[in-house]
């Protein structure tokens, strides 16, 4: 006998959404909450006792945890740098946008950086900036510079800015082929009827291109909040967060105060304010645009 | 370098009309600032990697003694490269690593499509609270909850396995079911139906019609994962320290830990790692740009 309609219904979305949901439920919102829960706690991470200390966690993570303020001001710097780049990504993608004789490989180049195996990249800069026959300081030597010469990964004003700098070569094209996407999406007739109204450069730009992008800004804006809340690997392979924690992140400090110094409480209410920020910054983002479109 | 050229087209700029000269000369020096830029750019993306493949094929001796900006006095010396090749453990980086994808992508399409189906083609009671799992769980970024998970992980035996990050790049992607099911709106319910007349049960709608349908959303989706994970080291390194569980960034991170001070077999390993991600891009290059374009514009 053929299964009636109702019953082979509610057999196929139960069966087509049982494995996703259940491994929804166990391995991301039983961690999340699990995660508030060992916040509360001293907990080392193997021992088979915990005891509950309230806030104490975050009353240290607060007043009394000065690395992890670092840590934490780092990503800040990452956001910073990334941002003022911004509009040298948005003049490589308004170049691109132009057709002329290798732009495809142009493209294909500016994207490269980001495709290509991250952890690679990161020991490739290790490479650059070694102290020793490194070529970046063959390059200072070469162009008369010598007195720029330091430890890129070791001086402490440095280090930051050295890292930076491999997050910027690796994660600029990919906010520069969403720009262009944007871009591409701005109807042409929009730019010929400002030229007809006898608009410049300039002024096409701040009256056609920006606007015609701006969903495209916000998309790159929040990728910058989260890419710099979260950004973790360039520094743990380059230098470990060292010297001492200058540079590490938070991300990677959070890691390391559970498996290195095992203090998984501790270490789980940084994971927590971690996830409170990007959340934040990403409802203040929907806020935002929310706010704009019922304006316009 | 003409085989690197990405895939679009190159229209041959349509023949000027003539112009008076200072609009053609304004144009030339237009065009002459944009190819001076994209040199500059070509220079920076492509030097540091040039740097690593000249010190690559030189021994530690030629490293230390020359310019790294040098070419290699024998473009032939293989030798740093057997050593990371054998040393490193590439080729089962290589393998591990290409589980991991291939694994997680099977994964992904087809949990992705199914859930996608059901919450898209169904309504039914828990459809809005299962929606709302879904948007809460888009909210948190997979990589905070780490700490928690790995208690989880240790708990189901799963620690040191290739299972453990297998479930973890399935079970969480929640951006791949929301793009499905922006994807599945747009696909009339009319051939579904017409289908459901002619008596196909629902498995073999979903098999014979919804999935194909999604296979160009399954494409798209899966290339942009096997980026993710093939240059991921969080889920990896915490949780398959094993060696026998190396995957290519990972081999490459202890083979950089044994040899931390011999250079030149450094350059190789750097070059080996680079080098399938380098072809993948370049196989896959269109799909990539596709992915990344259409996400940004239309989600």
């Amino acid at each position: 006998m053929k299964p009636s309609l109702a019953s082979s219904r509610r057999l196929v979305i139960f069966s087509f959404l049982a494995v996703p949901v259940a491994l929804l439920l166990y391995f991301l919102i039983y961690p999340t909450i699990q995660l508030f829960h060992y916040s509360f706690t001293n907990w080392d991470g193997y021992s088979p006792a915990m005891r509950y200390i309230g806030l104490d966690n975050y009353e240290k993570l607060l007043f009394d945890f000065p690395e992890a303020w670092q840590a934490i001001r780092n990503n800040g710097l990452y956001f910073v740098v990334h941002t003022l780049f911004i509009p040298v990504e948005l003049l490589t993608a308004v170049l691109l946008n132009r057709t002329l004789r290798g732009s495809g490989f142009f493209r294909f180049t500016v994207l490269m950086p980001y495709i290509i195996n991250g952890i690679a990249v990161a020991y490739m800069f290790s490479y650059i900036y070694n102290p020793i026959n490194g070529p970046l300081n063959e390059l200072l030597k070469a162009i008369g510079l010598e007195s720029l010469i330091t430890g890129w990964l070791s001086d402490l004003d440095v280090v930051n800015y050295s890292l930076i700098a491999v997050s910027l070569w690796r994660f600029a094209g990919v906010h520069i082929i969403l720009m262009l996407a944007g871009l591409q999406s701005i109807p042409n007739d929009l730019y010929e009827a400002a030229e007809l109204d006898g608009a410049n450069f300039w002024q096409k730009l701040r009256y056609v291109t920006i606007p015609g992008i701006r969903t495209v800004m916000e998309i790159i804006l929040f990728m910058n909040v989260s890419g710099a809340l979260l950004q973790y690997d360039i520094p743990y392979v380059m230098t470990g967060g060292g010297p001492g924690t200058a540079s590490s992140t938070f991300g990677l400090f959070s890691l390391q105060t559970a498996f290195t110094y095992n203090n998984y409480g501790l270490a789980s209410a940084m994971a927590v304010s971690l996830l409170v920020l990007i959340v934040l910054f990403s409802s203040l983002q929907n806020w935002i645009v929310k706010d704009r479109s019922e304006r316009a | 370098m003409s085989q690197l050229q990405a895939g679009q087209a190159h229209p041959i700029r349509p023949p000027a009309a003539p112009a008076r000269s200072t609009a053609q000369a304004k144009r030339r020096l237009a065009d002459g600032g944009y190819y001076l830029f994209f040199g500059v750019m070509c220079v920076l993306v492509f030097v540091p990697i040039l740097l690593v493949l000249f010190g690559s094929f030189k021994d530690a001796e030629e490293l230390a003694a020359t310019s790294p900006f040098s070419m290699p006095s024998n473009w032939f010396n293989w030798d740093n490269y057997v050593t990371a090749f054998t040393e490193g453990n590439m080729l089962l980086g290589l393998r591990n690593t290409a589980i991991l994808v291939f694994g997680s992508l099977i994964g992904n399409a087809l949990l992705g499509t199914m859930t996608a189906y059901v919450l898209n083609r169904f309504d039914f009671k828990l459809r809005k609270a299962v929606l709302l799992l879904f948007m809460l769980a888009m909210i948190i970024p997979s990589y905070t909850t780490e700490i928690a998970r790995f208690q989880l992980i240790h708990g189901l035996n799963l620690y040191n396995t290739l299972s453990g990050p297998l479930l973890i790049y399935i079970g969480t992607d929640i951006m791949q079911i929301y793009i499905y099911t922006q994807f599945l709106q747009k696909i009339s319910t009319q051939l579904d139906e017409s289908a459901m007349l002619d008596g196909a049960s629902y498995a073999r709608v979903f098999r014979s019609i919804i999935f194909p349908l999604l296979l160009p959303a399954t494409a798209t989706l899966g290339i942009l994962k096997s980026v993710t994970i093939m240059n991921d080291i969080y889920v990896q390194t915490l949780y398959m320290p094993k060696r026998e569980l190396a995957t290519l960034p990972t081999a490459l991170m202890a083979f950089v830990g044994e040899r931390s001070s011999d250079l030149s077999a450094l350059c190789a390993g750097i070059m080996l790692v680079l080098l399938p991600s380098a072809l993948f891009y370049l196989v896959f290059q269109r799909l990539i740009f596709k992915g990344l374009m259409d996400g940004a514009v239309k989600g």
